[in-house]
């Protein structure tokens, strides 16, 4: 069995059936011994950073590992951006390159790059392989890797010759038993030990003498898998809550606490409670600076306690009175046991959580004209309205990113795909791509803009030829709408390089793939329009013509605090107009 | 507008950290580029191969915390140990 072959064993051996890549010179030997192999997908995407993205949702709709594969030099170059993306939202993904034969590395040798060099930031680890007897051992522990502790993208450079190379059957074959039984925990998660009790009471001991306390929660949860955990303590202590971008879903559609999204485009009542709260007890969050705006009024009069699996988070942005590193899930049960054990007594300030909620909350409008155009904020509540609850939301990255955000009810935050470190523009596609394949029955909605749409459009190839049931929402407002919306606000309505009004025929485009699509531009034409995508059996498009000024409100000026909410100022100048006349 | 700090009065704590990492060929552009990207200068390196192992003793200069590089270099899967030594004084830049 040569090094190529036992990559395949390998992915047997550890039940990966699904994986996402494109051929080229250095990696054949892998593409020649999955002839004939049965045992795992080849999904065959149009470009490699689709590849990349695809597996990223792949992962994220199933919890399981990504995994892509692309060939040396512009194959690894391209793959890049969709790995930086898996490495900053902490997504676990296995990244297998060829590389140039070993002899020739060093040489500038055609399609030579060095991989492991220029991606060392963007992994949780790489490896360069030197010998053929050492792959067994590097593919078990990068696959172990890749998803223990805080997951990230592990990357595999494996040289030609490698690939071609007998492997020695003993020693891979000792490996296979070894790793079938190491690969599966997470193995660097802290074990419950004393001094996490200690933590927990402490916990405990905070939040019976907080007044207003307060609960953050972020992709951790998830990234823990400690979805239930976390419900049953939100619902016990019947804490106030905010979620991070990442962690929108977390708490259920139906948490009557749940204040919503906070941060730059938070809504004013998660932002107000994280101000006046005096304890913020995060978990699976790294208080990053979208959500927390400027760090020093970013809760100024609360002690916050961080929990997460990856200590290097604690008093990185803002110091906590309390770190716990731990399984979220340990920490989660012990502490809803003790808030069953001893009730918070937090009626007032939940009253007043309520209170901003119903003043400060997101609430779309809906458009009561039938020829009026559309909204952003509107269509998304509208399309909240009619999909079913266990529809996945795959988003691109812009103004329509954030109305999803605000305005779409999510159930169960592995519903809601969206990039949220990098800010991938091109995310959403092949990501909804990995993600059906991931949920081969779900109803899948990759909703998009124009700017974003254009960046991996090549994927329609790839639903084409899978005939993947995938719907798309192209909200086109003819430009790059938050950059154009950043321009205005902050630098003096300056319009640079955002205008996209010479957009292609979106639909004559998909009609190019074979993919049906229907055209909107006004609101009595959406609810039907959105009925009839999700009525149809295959995939479909839906270019939807929206307000180019829309803008995302609330907003916060980039490094500026939380507190300074910038509020609709058009609608505000507008009623104001009409009140005068 | 923001104030810009004249460089003279800019104040810069001196470290010594010792590291203990797995002997592999990009081990020190890891532990490198951590240094950099969260903030620190490397004045002084010396490192010593000991089979397996790299032990290495870096002099960095930085204003941000050291505690806080010393958990990011411990994210390096490669990276056994990081023991921060003697702090020398405060200097000014």
């Amino acid at each position: 069995m040569n090094g190529a072959q036992h990559i395949l064993q390998a992915f047997q051996q550890h039940r990966i059936t699904t994986v996402f890549g494109y051929p080229g010179g250095c990696i054949m030997p892998l593409y020649d011994a999955l002839v004939g192999d049965v045992s795992v997908e080849h999904v065959l995407c149009r470009h490699e950073q689709g590849c990349a993205l695809a597996a990223d949702g792949y992962a994220r709709a199933s919890g399981n590992l990504g995994v892509c594969i692309a060939t040396s030099g512009p194959g690894a170059t391209n793959l890049i951006t969709g790995v930086a993306n898996a490495f900053q939202d902490s997504v676990p993904l296995l990244v297998i390159t060829g590389q140039v034969p070993s002899e020739l590395i060093g040489t500038d040798a055609f399609q030579e790059t060095d991989v492991l060099g220029m991606t060392l930031g963007i992994v949780k680890h790489s490896y360069l392989v030197d010998d053929a007897d050492s792959l067994p051992d590097i593919l078990i522990e990068a696959i172990a890797l890749a998803q223990s502790g805080r997951p990230g993208p592990v990357w595999i450079d494996i040289p030609k010759d490698i690939l071609l190379t007998q492997v020695n059957p003993e020693a891979a074959d000792q490996k296979e038993r070894e790793g079938c039984d190491s690969a599966e925990p997470r193995t660097d998660s802290a074990t419950h030990n004393g001094a996490i009790d200690k933590g927990i009471n402490e916990t405990l001991r905070l939040l019976r003498a907080a007044r207003k306390p307060l609960l953050y929660s972020g992709g951790g949860i998830t990234l823990a898998s400690a979805e239930n955990s976390f419900r049953e303590f939100a619902e016990h202590s019947a804490l106030p809550g905010v979620v991070t971008l990442k962690g929108i879903g977390n708490p259920g559609r139906h948490n009557p606490n749940h204040l919503g999204m906070l941060g730059m485009h938070g809504c004013r009542a998660a932002n107000r409670a994280v101000d006046e709260c005096d304890l913020l007890l995060v978990f699976g969050a790294r208080l990053d600076d979208r959500a927390t705006g400027k760090p020093e009024t970013f809760a100024p009069n609360a002690k916050i306690i961080h929990i997460d699996a990856d200590s290097a988070e604690f008093h990185k942005i803002k110091a906590a009175v309390l770190t716990i590193s731990a399984d979220l899930n340990d920490v989660l049960h012990a502490l809803t046991c003790g808030v069953k054990a001893q009730p918070l007594n937090i009626e007032a300030w939940q009253k007043q959580c309520r209170t901003w909620l119903t003043t400060g909350g997101f609430q779309a409008a809906d458009n009561e004209e039938a020829l009026a155009p559309i909204t952003g904020p509107a269509f998304v509540r509208q399309l909240s309205r009619i999909a079913s609850d266990d529809t996945i939301i795959s988003c691109d990255v812009g103004q329509h990113q954030m109305w999803v955000a605000q305005y779409y009810q999510f159930n169960h935050p592995r519903q809601h795909l969206t990039s949220g470190g990098l800010g991938t523009m091109g995310f959403g596609l092949p990501a909804a791509i990995g993600a059906q394949f991931a949920q081969r029955d779900a109803t899948i909605i990759n909703v998009t803009g124009d700017g974003s749409f254009m960046m991996n459009a090549q994927e329609l190839a790839t639903i084409r030829r899978y005939r993947l049931p995938l719907k798309i929402i192209i909200l086109d407002n003819q430009c790059l709408g938050m950059v154009r919306q950043q321009q205005e606000l902050f630098y003096e309505n300056r319009e640079s390089h955002i205008n996209l009004d010479d957009n292609p025929d979106f639909v004559a485009m998909a009609r190019a793939f074979d993919i049906p699509a229907l055209h909107i531009n006004r609101t009595d034409q959406v609810r039907r329009s959105i009925e009839t995508i999700l009525a149809y059996k295959g995939p479909m498009l839906l270019h939807v013509a929206i307000a180019r000024e829309e803008n995302v409100w609330p907003t916060v000026k980039p490094g500026g605090s939380n507190r300074e909410m910038i509020e609709n100022t058009k609608s505000a100048k507008k009623k104001t107009e009409e009140s005068a006349a | 507008m923001n104030q810009v700090i004249p460089s003279s009065t800019t104040t810069s704590n001196r470290h010594v950290l010792h590291c203990r990492m797995q002997s592999e060929p990009a081990g020190l552009e890891r532990l490198c580029r951590v240094v950099r990207v969260r903030g620190f200068r490397i004045a002084g390196m010396s490192v010593e191969s000991s089979g397996e192992h790299f032990d290495i003793a870096l002099t960095l200069e930085g204003s941000r915390s050291i505690s806080m590089l010393q958990s990011q270099l411990l994210k390096l899967h490669t990276v056994g140990e990081v023991v921060l030594g003697a702090q020398q004084a405060r200097s000014v830049a």
